[in-house]
This record gives structure tokens, C-alpha cells and sequence, in this order.
């Protein structure tokens, strides 16, 4: 029998349709030349095959009918495909003969046998394409789900670009190669052992013979693919430098266009694409020159099948209808060998992928915290001797110690790099104290449940983040339930509601991730409005109105003041104006509070915030 | 396409050329076979008497083809590489060549995303287009009109079964491929929704679990993921049906072809190894009939990003280069920095905006900018405030012809802008934007990106004007400490400052800061004006602020509100006579207990 899409595993392999190769438009990590990361080499040796095949196997089993069938329908095409051949060759020995009234009979059993083998393959590929789909799925969900509860701190030390690419390549490569080579084994293990044993029923001198080309094959195989993977080992590492460049040119082209670089980020660019361009043409001959090669080495078989087959056939050893089942035997042979030769290779990527995508999936969860509920939370916040780094040996707070009163606003001060923003980090459990510990009503952040402590604090962050949904999603991200009457109300509160009603589509307007869609200053008003209709009982503003205008900054302050009536806020800025009517103003130097105080006491200190005060409104001359 | 193609013509004409070669070998294989069975084992016309020799050097011959074949097949496997893998490279450079010279709005138009994928993704597989045709196309023609011209010369009756499978096969191809196609375009649509979820998660996973959002986030990626699985089960579904049938259809023939053939050899007519070289020509027609259909599948996609690309390629960009000016800075030839070498030369760096008016192309059409007059003298320091949306930006990004009017003419040093050379005329501009776009290479490399021939001095002295030396002589590795993409090695106020360095270094005659200063504490601010009027008084700055403080020590103070210019003139006279200033200034200066603030106020105005 033959199966017209493998037995030319030759040059026009197609695109297998359910790969999708579409790079997506994710961002890269930075790939300079100078830059090297261990981690995103394309080919990898995977470190412990066993475990990883063994974690593999786990998605399997929870799949076990599909596998099962899948196993059977492939034992029965394995039987299918090596008697084909055998009736193939009865007829042939029937017409030789001139037993044609015997013909008919065979040919019925072939079209029977043929009939099954197609229905089986029909099944196989059905059943494949589910269980590769199946598994893909939980694979990404499973993967998902640990990445969205990791903790902060892994994706702040991680390229996003590489996570997401173990989300996506890696998941789809494994589910590939699994799934194809779960039949591609079986079928081959089973054909070698059945052609084996047919041809040596058939003519035992003959698959003595058949050997040789196996042996020429595999030796082949070796020596090529070793060749081919170092190319295009190379080749996928000047893919990803590439694609780098290009991610960050065209993200970061408005700098590029305002310093003329063009012509060098061009050459650059051309460069690697030129190097990639030789690496690859070299990878992509070796590997189209396997095709004829192994077409070679098969024919070559085949002569010394004939020969030899002649000369038996000749000396009344064996039938013609023998030679005639041999040749095709030994192409039959010849496949698997040449498929698995081929899956060696994949397989050691795919297990190399499913290792980076388990180990994300055994980094350690978030801690979420206790089970207290902060229902009768007044909001008395307190930093008790808080010690903090986040790369040991740079400490980044130092005995930080600070009491916020329920209802107050405070604010922080201090130079860039000061630790204000990890104040804000460990309030929220972003990341846990070294020493020290951060008290809410006298009661441990880490006993809260920390759903629980993010739920009732609301937070607007530095650099804005929004989805690319509508400003109405977007809104009510902070709280689902909010009606629309509320959304508005929070919009017009953080002076954005008429900025959104000048919009066509109003509340609807999609956001797109770049474009002029919005401002700068108008994301932060956005974010802020998100903020407000959370209602929350800790409000955190980090740099949040920095690239507002100061007087929607004011409009949007005297909002607040009824919104935080009885509620504690946190501020971080560098304005002063935005700080001046805190209640409570933490001026920081390199991670250590050195004034505390409200506006009046600091200026009558003359200390340091009296210093950055005068600094705004005097000898700053241009 | 073919313009590509052109230059590696040879490579394209011998790549098919040694594809008939591989192939001609390949067909004349079961020929050969089938001498070597019929005359040499079974002695057919030797009755029935096999003939060794004739085995032996029939098989001579055909390893000989087999090498000749083999040998055709790699040079032709080297020569399309050669080819297609050129002219994807051509094609990739010109389409990222066209990307680095389009405008902005043309740029905004297409999405960072799209481009991307379109220079990476979209050229591999037109690549692989042309890389199929090559060799798949020729092969499989050859296989399909060769194997039917000898096995119509075996014997005439085969033909018959041809002609009864090929529609069959036709229909079967032509269904599916009609039925598969159009979900291929699905398909990649999904998959940028699972990408885009999976990367605002990565990029926002602050703002997901501050407000405790990981169950609707999970929610959101299981859909987009269930979509994408769907649509990849819908095009697996269709594809698993056309093997089976494709192959039913075969191996009927197979039997078609027994059966005829044993009637044949009945009437003798042909001979048993004819009927067995039948077969081998049989499957190689229709092999090759299924794997047309893998070409067009591959083909189809190909050319749906060849659109993808043509698009990118076709667009010409809307702000292109001036007749250039004679004299200006062209002459200057390679030396950018030596501006400063020709003192006899009037000083430049006046800046003129004549009735202008501005609407982002594409956008609602709604002015952004209205009737803007307003000229900035050589060495002026003029700051420009306004409330947030009012069109700050957008008209500074008219200069360096970031975007061009819709009325009126911006002039530099009393030329139109849009009659420069756009080289000669950014390279008189730096611009320190909003958000500091940094590349991820050393701090040096990232701030030479100024101007490439500065020396050490002038690095560090660049570095220091900005207020960066500090921070980055506190690094172990200096200069050459490495930008990361994200990650924690710089504050935004480390960035902005590099960014500022950068167009420091650029000694250009007109520097300006669009709201570059941010991120800055006050201290570090004042210094940085400080350092700036020192170090570069004679250079035009224009300077984009929310705080008075950063824009008071400024000649002159434009005051842009709804995108018109309301006031522009000093920090005193504005304070006494535009309303608005005079709000912006009580909301940055509360009223309470001010009195002092306001003496210092004029005590640091004393100073000038």
C-alpha cells in the first residue's frame, strides 16, 4: 500500500497546515550582540529527557481513550500496509502465471484491505488532530493560569518576550511533534517488525541484503542532520537577533527618525539579514539534499534487491512475485527508519520546549496570603523596621518605618530612585519584606488574604497600562458590577468624561495599542477614573498625574477629596503642588525616611523638603 | 515580484533545469526496472530464462541515473535556495529599507504589530512561495505529464484509467482546498488574539492583580483559546478527509490497473513488468496531483502575504524630501558636529510658525492646532504649557517634520521645512521625546546615537549636562552597562536623563524637550536648565512642561490652550495679564500662606 503524502518524504515537504508559523507580533527581548541570554537558544539540548517525557506522558493519560483508539486504528493500518504489498505481489504472481481466474479474488481482498487502511487513516488523523488540539489546550490553559498568579517578581526579572514565546512556539511545537510522532513511533516500530518479518518469511537472503541499505541510510541520516542542526541552530539564533531589531526599530522608530538613523539602523538590519541569508542557504540545502539522497540510497536498494533477486529467481530460489513484494518492502522499510532518524531531532526540540515551558510551571506560586478579610478595615497602615532589596546585596529600604492613619493622606517625596514606588510594591505583596513587617489595623499584610488586600486598594501606576477594549471595559475592569451611571461618574471625576464624550464613539471607543488614539496625560486620566470606580479603601497614586496638566491635576484632587473622605491615600510625586495638602509628607533619601511631617512643619524645618520646595519656585532659572 | 527574481535569473533558470534532470532520471527508473524483470529475471523473450548479465549492467545503468538523479536533485535543492532565499532577502530589506523611511501617520496606520509580521513572518512565506514552485511545481508537473506520456506508451488501455481517476482527484482538491483557504486567514486572527491577551497579561500584571482580575483573565485567554483550537480542529477536520480519499482513489486505481493489465497480458499485449512499471507511473501521477494541492495551499498563503507585503512596499511615504537648500547643511558633508566651526555665519536656529493649523491625517479630522503664530529666535529659551490634550506635542512634532501642516508653513532659519533635505533638517533638531525610547545596547552606544563621532569628553560632558554622570559612573560597568529592555536597571528618571543626554549630544541648533522631564525631582531639574544654559546658550530650546518651574526661567512662555496660543510672552507678564497662567500658577502655588513663596519667586527672578 502507499501513501501517496509520505513514501516521497522528498524535497516539497508542504507546509503542514497545522502549524501556523506566524511569528507574532510579540516583543522580543533585547538580543544585542553584546547581550547574550543562555536561555532563548532556538535548538536546545534538553537536560533531564526522562523527566520531561514523563511530565509529557501525564498530558497523555488523561487522554487515554483517544490514545488507546489512536494505538489500535494504527496496529491495524501497521497490518494493513505490510499485507497490501503481499496481495500486490499475488496478483502480479497470478498474471505471470496466467492464473487469472484466481485474479479477481485477490484484487476484491485488496480493495477491501485498501477500504479498512483508508478508513483507518481517516480515523488516525481525526483522532490525532483532537488529541494534539486537546492537549495544546490544557497545555496554554495550564500555562496561563500559573502565569497569571506568579508573583510580580518573576515577570519583572524575565524578557516578556521569551514567556510569551514558551506560550505560544513552544506549546505549539510540542503538541506537533507529540501528537505526529505518537503514530509516526508506533507505526514505525510496528511496519519495521512486520516488513522484517515478511520479508524474512519471504526470502530470508533477500532481507539480509535489505540491511545494507539500512545501514546507508542510517549512517546517512547521521551524518547529515549533525551538519544541518549546527546551520540551522545558527540560523534560528540570527532569526531572533533579527527579529529583535526589527521589534525594537520599529517600536522605538520616532527616535530613530528624529536622530536620521535611519541608514545605520538599515545597514544594521542588513547585515544580519545577509548573514542569515548565507547560514540559511547553506542549512536549507544540506536538508533539501536529504531527499534525493535517501532517493538515491533506495534505488540503490532496490538494484541490489533485483540483482540478487534475479539471480535466485534464476536459480528457482524465490518467485518473481517475491521480488516484486521485496522492492516494495524495502521502500516500506526504508521510511520509518528515515522518519525516525527525522523525529530523533524533533523530539529533542520538543522535549527542550516542554522543559522551559514545566519550568515555568514549577516556579513557585504567589503567596496568597492568610485568610482574613478586611471588611472593618479603617485603613491604618504601619511600616514596622521594613528591610528591603531586591537583588540581594543592593538594599533598596532601609528600616523603614512609618505609621499612616486611617482617613489621612500621605504623601512621599524624594529623588528618583529613592525607593518610593517599592513602598508601593510591598504594600500590595508585589513583592514581600526582607525583614520587618507591614501592618494593616495591626494586623500582618500576610495573614490578609491578599485578593482580599488588593480588592480593597486601588492602585495607579507610573506607566499606564490599559487594555486594548473599550474605555467602557476598561473602566469597569476595577469592578465589574459597577453600573454606568457610577463609570460616568468616576469618568467625570477624574476629568475624562468629556474628553470621552468628544469621541464618536463614546464609552465604546475601542483603545488601540499605539496610534494617536489618546494622549499620554489622557491614559492617566483614564487609569485614574478606573481607580475611582473600584471604591476603594486605600488609594494609591504613584506618579500618577505626572503628565497631566496641573489644573485638571487640581479639578481631579478636589474630586478625591469626597471620594477618600474617612479613606487613606497614598501619594507618590515630584510635583509639590501635587503633594502640598497632604496631611502627612515622608520625605526619602536612598531608601530611608529622613523628615516626616505636614507642609508647615517641614518648611519651618528648613530641612530637606524646604531645600526641593525653594528648588521649584526659585534659582531655577534656564 | 519578478523585479526580485531578476538578479538571481541563473540561479531561477537552473534550479528548474536541474529539477527536469532529477526528474527525467526518476521516470526513466521504472523503465529500467522493468527490464531488469522482465528480460533479466524472468526472461520474457528468452523464454523464461533470466539473464544475469543483463541485470547487472541494466543495474549499472540504473545507479548511474540514480547518482546522475541524486546529484541533480542537491543542485537543484542549492540553486532554489540560492534563489528564493535572495530574493527573500532583497525583499526584506527593501520592505524594511520603505518601513525606516515612512511617515508617522503611515507607521500609526499599520500598527508596530503588523509591520513586524508582516518583515518577518509574511516575507518567509513568500519565500517558501517561491522556494515551492521551484522545485514542488516543476517536479510535480514532470511527474504528472511524464508519468502519463510512458505510461500511455506502456499501453494505451492504462490511459483510460487515468482519465476516469483525474477528475476525481480534481474535484477532491478543488473542494478542499476552497473549503481550507479562507479559514487560514481565521486562523491567524486568532492567534493574534491569544498573542494579544497572553501580552497585555505579561505587560499588565500589575494593574490584573491589583484589582484581583486572574479569574476574568483566565476567563478572556481560555476563549481566545478555545477560538484558535477551534478553527485549527475545523482546518486538521477537512484535511484529515482529503487523505483518506485521495488515497481511496489511488489505490482503486492501483486495482483498475491489475485488473486491466492481467486482461492485457491475456491478449498479450503487454507484459507482467509493464504492469508493474504502470503502477509505479500510476502513483506517481497521482502523488503528484496531491501534492499540486499542497503547492496551492502553499502558494495561496504565499501570496496573501505577498498582498501583506506589496502594501508595505507600494507605500509611498507622504513627507518626503525637499529640493534641499543650497548652503545649508548638506555642505556641511559628513562632520555633523562642526556647526559649531563657522562662527562667521548667522546664528541659527529660528523657528517660524505662519497661520498654521494641524489635523492628525486618518483622525476625526478635528483640528489639533489652529491658526498658530508664533516665531522662536536663535538662542531663545521658549517654553510652551497647556492643559493636557491641547496640542503641546503635536506641534512640536510639526519641526522636525514629524507630521506635516495642513495649513500654513513652518520655517527653520526662514526656509519651509518641507523644502529641506529631511536629513539636513533633523540633523539641525534634537528632540528628547515623552517617553525616552532607549535600545537595548550599552548606555554609549545609546546615547552616541547623537552623534556617532563624539569622543569620550564629549560623552561625559553630555552626560554630565543632562545630570547623568552621576548614575552612571555609580554603575560598575559605566558606560558600558547594558539597557535592558524592562527589567529594574533603570528608573524612568534615569531614562528620561539618558534620552536627554542623547540630544545633548547632538550639539544641533535647535534642542527640544517634549515634556522630557518628567520623572526628574525638582533638584535634578533645576540643575539640568542650569547646566543647559551654561553649556548650550546659544542654542534655540523649546521646552514642553507641566511645571512652571521648568518653563519660568524661559524667555518667553507660549500658553497653548485647545490648540491655539492664547499668551506668549514672560513669566512676569504672564502672570499679570493671562488668566490661565495665572490658574495653572495658583494650582501649582496653593494660595495659602504663598506670601513668601512669592518673595523667593522674585527673589530667584532678581538674579537674571
Amino acid at each position: 500500500m502507499s501513501d501517496p503524502a509520505q513514501n516521497r518524504n522528498t524535497s516539497s515537504a508542504p507546509a503542514r497546515p497545522n502549524t501556523p508559523t506566524a511569528a507574532p507580533p510579540m516583543r522580543m527581548p533585547g538580543r544585542g550582540p553584546g547581550g547574550p541570554r543562555g536561555m532563548q537558544q532556538p535548538v536546545e539540548k534538553p537536560k533531564d529527557v526522562k523527566k520531561a517525557l514523563a511530565r509529557l506522558f501525564r498530558y497523555f493519560e488523561k487522554e487515554k481513550l483517544i490514545v488507546t483508539a489512536l494505538i489500535l486504528i494504527v496496529v491495524i493500518m501497521v497490518i494493513c500496509s505490510v499485507t497490501a504489498p503481499n496481495l500486490q505481489s499475488n496478483a502480479i504472481n497470478h498474471i505471470t502465471d496466467g492464473e487469472f481466474d484466481l485474479l479477481p479474488k485477490v484484487l476484491a481482498t485488496m480493495l477491501c484491505v485498501y477500504a479498512v487502511s483508508a478508513l483507518c487513516s481517516l480515523f488516525q488523523s481525526l483522532l490525532s488532530a483532537h488529541l494534539s488540539q486537546r492537549i495544546v489546550r490544557r497545555m496554554r490553559e495550564d500555562l496561563f493560569d500559573r502565569i497569571v498568579h506568579l508573583p510580580i517578581k518573576y515577570l519583572d526579572s524575565h524578557p516578556h518576550g521569551d514567556i510569551m514565546s514558551r506560550m505560544t512556539n513552544d506549546v505549539e511545537n510540542i503538541s506537533n511533534t507529540v501528537s505526529q510522532s505518537l503514530s509516526s513511533l508506533v507505526s514505525g516500530v510496528l511496519t519495521i517488525i512486520g516488513t522484517v518479518a515478511m520479508m524474512l518469511y519471504l526470502s530470508w537472503q533477500l532481507a539480509i541484503l535489505s540491511c545494507f541499505t539500512v545501514i546507508l541510510t542510517v549512517f546517512a541520516t547521521k551524518t547529515l542532520s549533525s551538519k544541518m542542526r549546527s546551520f540551522f541552530r545558527k540560523r534560528q539564533a540570527l532569526l531572533g537577533t533579527l527579529n529583535g531589531t526589527v521589534e525594537e526599530m520599529v517600536t522605538g522608530y520616532k527616535t530613530v527618525v528624529a536622530y536620521s538613523h535611519e541608514q545605520q539602523v538599515i545597514d544594521d538590519f542588513e547585515a544580519t539579514s545577509d548573514e542569515m541569508t548565507r547560514v540559511g542557504i547553506i542549512a536549507e540545502s544540506l536538508g533539501g539534499s536529504m531527499g534525493p539522497v535517501m532517493n538515491a540510497i533506495n534505488n540503490v536498494g532496490f538494484v541490489i534487491i533485483a540483482a540478487f533477486g534475479g539471480y535466485f529467481a534464476i536459480n528457482g530460489m524465490i518467485s518473481i512475485g517475491v521480488i516484486s513484494a521485496f522492492i516494495v518492502y524495502a521502500k516500506q522499510f526504508g521510511r520509518p527508519i528515515n522518519e525516525i532518524a527525522n523525529l530523533y531531532g524533533q523530539i529533542q526540540t520538543a522535549v527542550a520546549g516542554a522543559e522551559r515551558v514545566f519550568s515555568i510551571m514549577d516556579e513557585p506560586l504567589e503567596d496568597k496570603g492568610g485568610d482574613l478579610d478586611m471588611k472593618n478595615t479603617k485603613g491604618v497602615i504601619s511600616f514596622r523596621h521594613v528591610d528591603f532589596s531586591y537583588v540581594p546585596g543592593k538594599q533598596v529600604l532601609y528600616d523603614f518605618d512609618l505609621d499612616v492613619y486611617a482617613g489621612h493622606k500621605v504623601a512621599l517625596v524624594g529623588a528618583t530612585g529613592s525607593g518610593k514606588t517599592t513602598v508601593v510594591n510591598l504594600l500590595m505583596r508585589f513583592y514581600d519584606v526582607d525583614a520587618g513587617e507591614i501592618l494593616i489595623d495591626g494586623v500582618n499584610i500576610r495573614d490578609i488574604s491578599s485578593d482580599e488586600l488588593r480588592r480593597s486598594t486601588a492602585i495607579v501606576l507610573q506607566d499606564t497600562v490599559l487594555f486594548s477594549d473599550t474605555i467602557r471595559n476598561n473602566l469597569k475592569y476595577s469592578n465589574q458590577e459597577a453600573s454606568d451611571e457610577e463609570m460616568e461618574q468616576a469618568a467625570r471625576m477624574s476629568n475624562c468624561h468629556g474628553m470621552i464624550s468628544r469621541l464618536k464613539d463614546g464609552y465604546d471607543t475601542v483603545l488601540s495599542e499605539s496610534g494617536q488614539n489618546l494622549s499620554q496625560g489622557q491614559r492617566q486620566l483614564l487609569s485614574i477614573g478606573r481607580a475611582f470606580l473600584a471604591d476603594p479603601k486605600i488609594l494609591i497614586l504613584d506618579e500618577a498625574t505626572s503628565s497631566v496638566d496641573t489644573r485638571t491635576e487640581k479639578r481631579i484632587q478636589d474630586a478625591m477629596v469626597n471620594l477618600m473622605k474617612d479613606r487613606t491615600s497614598v501619594i507618590i510625586a515630584h510635583r509639590l503642588s501635587t503633594i502640598r495638602d497632604a496631611d502627612y509628607i515622608v520625605v526619602m533619601d536612598q531608601g530611608r525616611i529622613v523628615e516626616t511631617g505636614n507642609h508647615e512643619e517641614l518648611m519651618d524645618k528648613q530641612g530637606r523638603y524646604y531645600e526641593l520646595y525653594m528648588t521649584q519656585f526659585a534659582g531655577n532659572e534656564i | 515580484m519578478f523585479k526580485y527574481l531578476k538578479k538571481y535569473w541563473l540561479f531561477a533558470l537552473l534550479a528548474p533545469l536541474c529539477m527536469i534532470g532529477e526528474v527525467s532520471m526518476d521516470l526513466l527508473q521504472p523503465q529500467l526496472m522493468s527490464i531488469i524483470v522482465d528480460e533479466g529475471v524472468l526472461g520474457v523473450s528468452n523464454n523464461n530464462v533470466g539473464d544475469l548479465k543483463l541485470i547487472l549492467t541494466t543495474g549499472l545503468q540504473m545507479i548511474l541515473t540514480v547518482v546522475i538523479g541524486g546529484t541533480f536533485g542537491v543542485l537543484c535543492g542549492v540553486f532554489t535556495n540560492i534563489s528564493s532565499q535572495n530574493f527573500g532577502n532583497d525583499m526584506r530589506k527593501d520592505a524594511f529599507r520603505r518601513i525606516m523611511a515612512l511617515s508617522f501617520e503611515q507607521t500609526d496606520r499599520f500598527s508596530t504589530g503588523s509591520l513586524i509580521t508582516r518583515i518577518t513572518n509574511d516575507i518567509t512565506q513568500v519565500q517558501n512561495m517561491v522556494a515551492q514552485c521551484f522545485r514542488g511545481f516543476v517536479r510535480n508537473l514532470m511527474f504528472f505529464v511524464g508519468g502519463i506520456a510512458c505510461m500511455l506508451s506502456l499501453d494505451l488501455s492504462f490511459g483510460v484509467i487515468v482519465a476516469c481517476a483525474f477528475p476525481f482527484l480534481l474535484i477532491c482538491v478543488t473542494f478542499f482546498i476552497s473549503r481550507v483557504n479562507p479559514k487560514f486567514a481565521i486562523l491567524q486572527k486568532k492567534l493574534d488574539k491569544v498573542n494579544s491577551v497572553m501580552q497585555e497579561n505579561v505587560t499588565g500584571s500589575r494593574v490584573v492583580k491589583a484589582y484581583v482580575r486572574e479569574d476574568y483573565e483566565k476567563e478572556r485567554f481560555g476563549n481566545a483559546n478555545q477560538d484558535l483550537i477551534d478553527t485549527q480542529l475545523k482546518i486538521l477536520t477537512i484535511f484529515s478527509f482529503m487523505g483518506p480519499i485521495m488515497n481511496i482513489v489511488l489505490n482503486v486505481s492501483v486495482v483498475a490497473v491489475l485488473y486491466v493489465g492481467s486482461i492485457r497480458v491475456q491478449e498479450g499485449g503487454v507484459t507482467p513488468g509493464n504492469v508493474m512499471a504502470a503502477i509505479t507511473y500510476l502513483s506517481q501521477i497521482l502523488n503528484s496531483v496531491m501534492m499540486f494541492a499542497m503547492i496551492f495551499q502553499t502558494v495561496s498563503r504565499g501570496m496573501a502575504s505577498y498582498a501583506r507585503i506589496k502594501e508595505v512596499l507600494d507605500c509611498e511615504p507622504v513627507i518626503a524630501d525637499g529640493a534641499g537648500v543650497p548652503g545649508s547643511a548638506s555642505d556641511r558633508g559628513t562632520a555633523s558636529g562642526s556647526a559649531a566651526n563657522t562662527p562667521a555665519a548667522s546664528p541659527r536656529g529660528k523657528v517660524e510658525f505662519r497661520n498654521v493649523s494641524f489635523a492628525y491625517p486618518g483622525g476625526s479630522g478635528e483640528s489639533v492646532l489652529s491658526n498658530i503664530n508664533l516665531t522662536i529666535n536663535p538662542g531663545e529659551t521658549l517654553g510652551i504649557l497647556g492643559a493636557t490634550g491641547s496640542g503641546k506635542s503635536s506641534l512640536v512634532n510639526l519641526i522636525p517634520r514629524f507630521y506635516d501642516v495642513t495649513e500654513g508653513e513652518v520655517l527653520v532659519d526662514g526656509v519651509n521645512v518641507k523644502d529641506y533635505k529631511l536629513s539636513d533638517l533633523r540633523r539641525r533638531i534634537a528632540i528628547a521625546l515623552q517617553k525616552s525610547e532607549l535600545f537595548s545596547t550599552t548606555i554609549r552606544e545609546n546615547m552616541r546615537w547623537g552623534n556617532m563621532d563624539a569622543t569620550d569628553d564629549e560623552l561625559e560632558a553630555a552626560a554630565r549636562t543632562a545630570q547623568a554622570a552621576e548614575f552612571i559612573h555609580s554603575k560598575p560597568e559605566g558606560f558600558e552597562t547594558m539597557v535592558a529592555e524592562k527589567g529594574m536597571s533603570l528608573s524612568g528618571g534615569q531614562k528620561q536623563r539618558l534620552s536627554i543626554s542623547r540630544a545633548v549630544l547632538k550639539q544641533a541648533d535647535i534642542l527640544i524637550f517634549d515634556d522630557s522631564t518628567s520623572a526628574l525631582d525638582l533638584k535634578t531639574e533645576a540643575n539640568l536648565y542650569k547646566a543647559l544654559r551654561t553649556e548650550h546658550g546659544s542654542t534655540t530650546k523649546i521646552i514642553i512642561a507641566q511645571r512652571i518651574a521648568s518653563v519660568k526661567g524661559a524667555n518667553r512662555i507660549a500658553v497653548i490652550d485647545n490648540g491655539r496660543i492664547i499668551a506668549c510672552d514672560s513669566h512676569e507678564n504672564l502672570l499679570k495679564t493671562c488668566e490661565i497662567y495665572q490658574d495653572i500658577y495658583q494650582s501649582q502655588l496653593k494660595s495659602s500662606a504663598d506670601s513668601e513663596i512669592t518673595y523667593s519667586v522674585k527673589g530667584g527672578a532678581d538674579h537674571e
